[in-house]
């Protein structure tokens, strides 16, 4: 075996993206993985992270401060996306009395 | 040669166009006055150009001097050698047409303002009247096959669409589409008879005819000559158009069409097309004189008794006009049968003035009668509706030929011109076919003589059923008895005039000998003017006794016509007249029946047809095209639909599988694919000579950087290359080697070796002696 | 109690982390040319955040009771807060303890306390063949991923050197804010109004309300009756609330 590209005492670059990545796999197994709307929907906060992550890293690495820039604006429009997305489940779930995302299959064929 | 001159020809056929385009587009929007207007002015203003052509021609130009004018500058038609312009010419015989249908055309106009005052679709009507008009003076005025053949199509179109003018009803859509349908099978014989004509001379255009008399005499078929195949072949579409036999069934049905219509086309104009063109073409008939003309005369003599007898027992008004116009085109074509182009020109002219004065009486009595057109409903019309009575008078009289009036001399021209012509066999011929065709001219004539008879009887029972006597309709029909308005009377009344003058400038030679010079220029004027220059000289008895022999005859058959009719109808239809119909019933029935050919047409032609439609109909169409193509498409589409379908099945976490599958995907074609599938490679050995080929992974050549180690010790023999084919190495010592690959995506920085564990799934190895 | 366990550590791991944001003291340390830390935050404090993170991540998608996975998630917050600020970016560091852990998670558990069930089987996706699918893939991107871990490609670019010392400060996102990035600022501001509004749109109920038992109240544990008549719910609560 070759020798570990990622070191142990120095953290690089490489470090964050493989972390973003972690994170951002959690997040999509999250989803596909449980019933509950709300589960999912903080699986998708979750993805955000990660991406937010990756972007602050970058910046970091290239002193760019646009990334933290956008990061900030990403981490906005997450708020403003959760609200509404939990707005529509309390909407949707309303009349349901479930929070089964298998019954969401309206759009079926 | 001949002296042409330009003139403003297109004119003529402009006006009525642009009055046919005003009032078909905007018609709907204008009052009756101002439709009636442009209609009738745009033919009076062709008419009026038409006529101050004419005078030029005369006067100006020689003999066989022609007004040309081209429709639009440069050629119509360009098709290899083909040229041909849309050339219009106004020589001395198309004179007399142009003259004939513009005028004509100009009093049925002013007649249908007031015959057609109730109509709805007036400015259609007028529209299509119009149309029509311009296209018979396209067909008229043309001075190529092509440019009549425009004119020829146009007046057919627009006889159905006026045939059919009041299409909602299916009897008067049928007859239309008969109208139609026929006359294309005799536009088809038209169109063969113009290849033909163009294989054979090269060229279309009338004038240069003459020029082309010897390639016309070679023979084409059968040994009969070229010419003799095209004057059968425009013949075909003659009959069509002028209602001969096989083709003349159109032209009864027609009446079911408004009755100026009937008077212009049906009478007048569009069913002398045929005439005008034999006459035309001259040339091409005369080649084979004995061959063409002997059918031509012969079908023109056998449709006018056919038709003749037929119309002696007709009921309905118009239906024995329509026979009388099939049988008085017999009468035409017999003249121009026999070489007496002049007779039967003359006779279409005369025919022109009284068949269209009856046409237009008959519309006027139906008229009075409130549509009624059965005349055993009718009778002692003459004190209700004295105009029109009298003008009918004179147009009896001179359809039955008696002195002075019109039709006497030219119906006198073309029975002289039949006794007297001459037609010979070729002299391989049998002495029986010897003998025939020497009676063949007398048998012409006494056809003829038999028609005329029964011309004389039938249109004077028609006067006498009609006009005198008590009346036989309803006491409703009765009350509305009145004479026509002055829209439809003047033009009645000219028309009388006409038919009584027109004759009167054809007077035969003999009949004139003793006259001031003046006098006879003018009552010859009609033979002057066509003969020698357009038209040759008809034939003509040789002594002057036969031919006032057969003038007498003449008279004397029509006087017997008229006096049958007068004692059989006279003051209403007699009982003697009845009790003959019951008598001769099975003679009767044929006769009333028209011979039924109209049945055996429609068994051996129409139902076969029927059948066959519909046999493609179900079969071709609804199994093969609907079932075949219209539903495999479909199907397919249907089929793969419903596989892809369940994609999308409303699971959001589903649909997220996908998203991550196709990112792995992606990942992995973009990035890994390419190296490792250009890993994979095929080895060839020979002896020693080892080839390897990396082509097999479907990576493009040049994609990939390649380094490759042929003996497995860790060093690259071959560094950097982008060839996938053609590597060879010799190796020097025996033995099993392990070729190491290395693949490198330039673009992407991923790098593949052959060993690795997602490396070339064949592993790479030559065993060497 | 996991829940308990990550939040008490989440608070005396947010206690170190103010202590070492204490900028200049604490001893400089060498770092090599292409890290990325900052020279005063030891390199084990990336081991220990990024495993708080990741175990917090995978505690929130495994737990079963719904307020648990939240308090997952939020150290799961807490722990990217942290290495945020180990990447100089403190002012995200701060926004994001702020309106990630501190509001959008609260929202999370007022919207639980409205829906709260639990589920009978809690995981999705019965087809065997997307979960095959979805786990090859996902295997597929971890071992791509590992190769990347331990395979020796050249590293992503990273300039070297320190960037500028008010790198991620809260001056220099103001002055990235209001000079170049201003109408994504505006505009993010008017979409947090219309979200606000749409909320509350999407989440009202449509029939008023004539009598308690419309309110989605949480004791409720069958969602709001139809709309009856006064006396007609006057019957039944006492059946209803009687047979709870």
């Amino acid at each position: 075996m070759d020798q570990l590209a990622v070191s142990v005492t120095s953290i690089g670059l490489s470090h964050f993206l493989v972390l973003g990545v972690i994170m951002l796999g959690i997040g999509v197994v999250g989803v596909f993985l449980r019933r509950n709307v709300l589960i999912t929907l903080m699986s998708i906060e979750l993805m955000l992270n990660a991406g937010n992550l990756t972007l602050l890293a970058f910046a970091r690495a290239q002193h760019d401060m646009r990334g933290q820039a956008l990061a900030f604006l990403v981490i906005a429009v997450a708020a403003a996306e959760a609200a509404i997305g939990l707005a529509i489940v309390v909407g949707v779930f309303r009349n349901r009395r479930n929070t089964d995302l298998d019954d969401l299959n309206l759009l079926r064929y | 040669m001949s002296v042409t001159e330009s003139f403003p020809l297109y004119l003529i056929v402009l006006l009525p166009f642009l009055g046919a385009a005003l009032n078909l587009l905007f018609g709907r929007r204008m009052s009756n006055g101002l439709v009636s207007l442009i209609a009738c002015g745009s033919v009076a203003g062709a008419a009026l150009v038409a006529t101050k052509a004419v005078w030029i021609l005369a006067h100006d130009l020689g003999v066989k001097g022609a007004l040309t004018d081209q429709l639009f500058k440069g050629d119509w038609i360009t098709a290899g050698d083909l040229h041909i312009a849309a050339g219009l010419a106004l020589d001395r015989l198309s004179a007399i047409m142009v003259l004939v249908v513009t005028w004509i055309a100009l009093l049925i106009h002013i007649y249908a303002t007031g015959y057609m005052e109730h109509e709805a679709d007036y400015s259609r009507f007028f529209g299509y009247l119009n149309l029509f008009t311009g296209s018979m003076l396209i067909l008229i005025l043309g001075d190529s096959f092509p440019v009549t053949f425009v004119g020829w199509e146009g007046v057919g179109l627009c006889s159905y669409l006026l045939i059919g003018f009041w299409y909602s009803e299916d009897k008067n859509a049928t007859a239309g589409r008969k109208a139609f349908i026929v006359n294309r099978i005799g536009d088809f014989g038209f169109l063969l008879g113009m290849c033909l004509l163009y294989t054979a001379i090269g060229t279309l255009k009338y004038s240069e005819l003459s020029s082309h008399l010897m390639q016309l005499r070679m023979p084409l078929w059968q040994g009969w000559p070229t010419a003799y195949w095209v004057a059968l072949l425009i013949f075909v579409g003659c009959a069509g158009k002028s209602a001969q036999i096989p083709l003349y069934v159109w032209l009864p049905d027609a009446m079911a069409g408004p009755t100026p219509v009937s008077a212009l086309i049906h009478a007048a104009t569009m069913v002398t097309a045929g005439v005008y063109v034999v006459a035309r073409t001259h040339v091409i008939f005369d080649i084979t004189p004995s061959a063409a003309q002997m059918t031509v005369a012969g079908i023109g003599a056998v449709t006018a008794l056919m038709a003749a007898t037929i119309g002696i027992v007709q009921k309905d008004f118009k239906r024995v006009l329509a026979y009388s116009t099939v049988s008085q085109l017999g009468f035409m074509f017999v003249g121009v049968g026999t070489g007496a182009y002049v007779a039967g020109i003359f006779h279409l002219m005369t025919h022109a003035f009284f068949k269209a004065g009856l046409f237009l009486g008959a519309g006027s009595v139906m008229h009075a009668m409130g549509g009624e057109g059965d005349i055993t409903k009718m009778g002692g019309l003459g004190k209700h509706m004295p105009i029109t009575r009298w003008t009918f008078f004179v147009y009896c009289l001179a359809i039955a030929g008696i002195v002075p009036f019109a039709g006497f001399f030219s119906k006198d021209a073309i029975l002289a011109g039949a006794f007297a012509s001459h037609f010979e066999m070729a002299p391989t011929a049998s002495a029986f076919q010897q003998h025939m065709i020497e009676w063949y001219p007398k048998l012409l004539w006494g056809i003829l003589a038999l028609a005329a008879l029964c011309t004389a009887f039938y249109m004077w029972r028609l006067y006498f059923t009609v006009f005198t006597g008590r009346f036989r309709g309803t006491p409703e029909q009765e009350h509305h008895l009145h004479e026509s308005p002055s829209e439809m009377t003047i033009p009645l009344i000219v028309l009388a005039a006409g038919a009584l003058l027109a004759g009167l400038i054809g007077v035969p030679e003999i009949m004139v000998h003793g006259l001031p010079e003046s006098v006879e220029h003018v009552l010859t004027f009609f033979n002057s003017w066509l003969v020698p220059s357009v038209l040759p000289a008809s034939p003509e008895p040789h002594e002057h006794a036969v031919e006032w022999g057969l003038m007498a005859a003449a008279t004397l058959i029509s006087l017997g016509g008229i006096g049958l009719a007068a004692a059989l109808y006279r003051g209403g239809i007699s009982r003697t007249a009845e009790s003959a119909k019951e008598k001769l019933k099975p003679v009767y029935n044929l006769l009333f029946n028209k011979y039924y050919v109209d049945e055996f047409y429609d068994l051996i032609i129409v139902r076969p047809l029927r059948v066959l439609a519909k046999v493609l109909w179900k079969a071709a169409d609804a199994v093969v095209v609907d079932g075949g193509l219209t539903k495999v498409g479909p199907a397919i589409v249907g089929f793969v639909a419903g596989l892809t379908r369940r994609i999308q099945s409303g699971d959001v976490q589903r649909y997220l599988v996908a998203v991550v599958v196709g990112t792995a995907g992606i990942l992995f074609v973009s990035t890994y694919w390419l190296p490792y599938a250009g890993v994979q490679g095929e080895v060839a050995k020979q002896g020693r000579k080892v080839t390897l080929d990396l082509s097999r992974g479907r990576v493009p050549d040049g994609r990939l950087v390649y380094q490759i180690d042929w003996d497995g010790d860790g060093k690259y023999e071959i560094v950097n290359t982008r060839f996938t084919k053609g590597h060879v190495h010799e190796y020097q010592n025996p033995g099993t080697y392990k070729i190491v690959v290395e693949a490198r995506d330039p673009q992407w920085g991923v790098v593949k070796h052959s060993n690795d564990f997602f490396g070339a799934r064949v592993p790479m190895t030559v065993t060497v002696e | 109690m996991i829940g308990q366990l990550l939040s008490s550590s989440t608070a005396a791991l947010g206690s170190v982390l103010g202590l070492l944001a204490q900028v200049p003291t604490g001893q400089v340390q060498q770092v090599p040319a292409d890290s990325l830390h900052p020279s005063w935050c030891p390199a084990w404090a990336f081991w220990i955040l990024s495993g708080l993170t990741i175990a917090g991540a995978l505690v929130t998608i495994t737990r079963r009771n719904l307020i648990g996975a939240v308090m997952a998630l939020v150290a799961t917050f807490f722990g990217l807060a942290g290495i945020y600020a180990m990447l100089s970016a403190h002012f995200l560091a701060a926004i994001q303890i702020l309106v990630y852990a501190g509001a959008i998670m609260v929202l999370f558990v007022f919207v639980i306390m409205v829906l709260n069930r639990e589920e009978e089987d809690p995981w999705a996706l019965r087809s065997p063949f997307a979960k095959a699918l979805g786990t090859g893939a996902l295997v597929y991107l971890l071992v791509r991923l590992g190769e990347v871990i331990i395979g020796g490609n050249p590293p992503p670019m990273a300039r070297g050197g320190n960037p500028p010392t008010d790198f991620g400060s809260v001056a220099a996102m103001g002055d990235y804010f209001f000079t170049k990035f201003l109408f994504p600022f505006e505009a993010v501001s008017i979409l947090l109004v219309i979200a606000v509004i749409g909320a509350v749109v999407l989440a009202r109920t449509s029939v008023k309300p004539t009598s308690v038992h419309d309110l989605p109240y949480a004791d409720q544990p069958h969602g709001p009756q139809k709309t009856i008549s006064a006396t007609e719910a006057e019957a039944e609560s006492p059946a209803a609330h009687g047979g709870h």
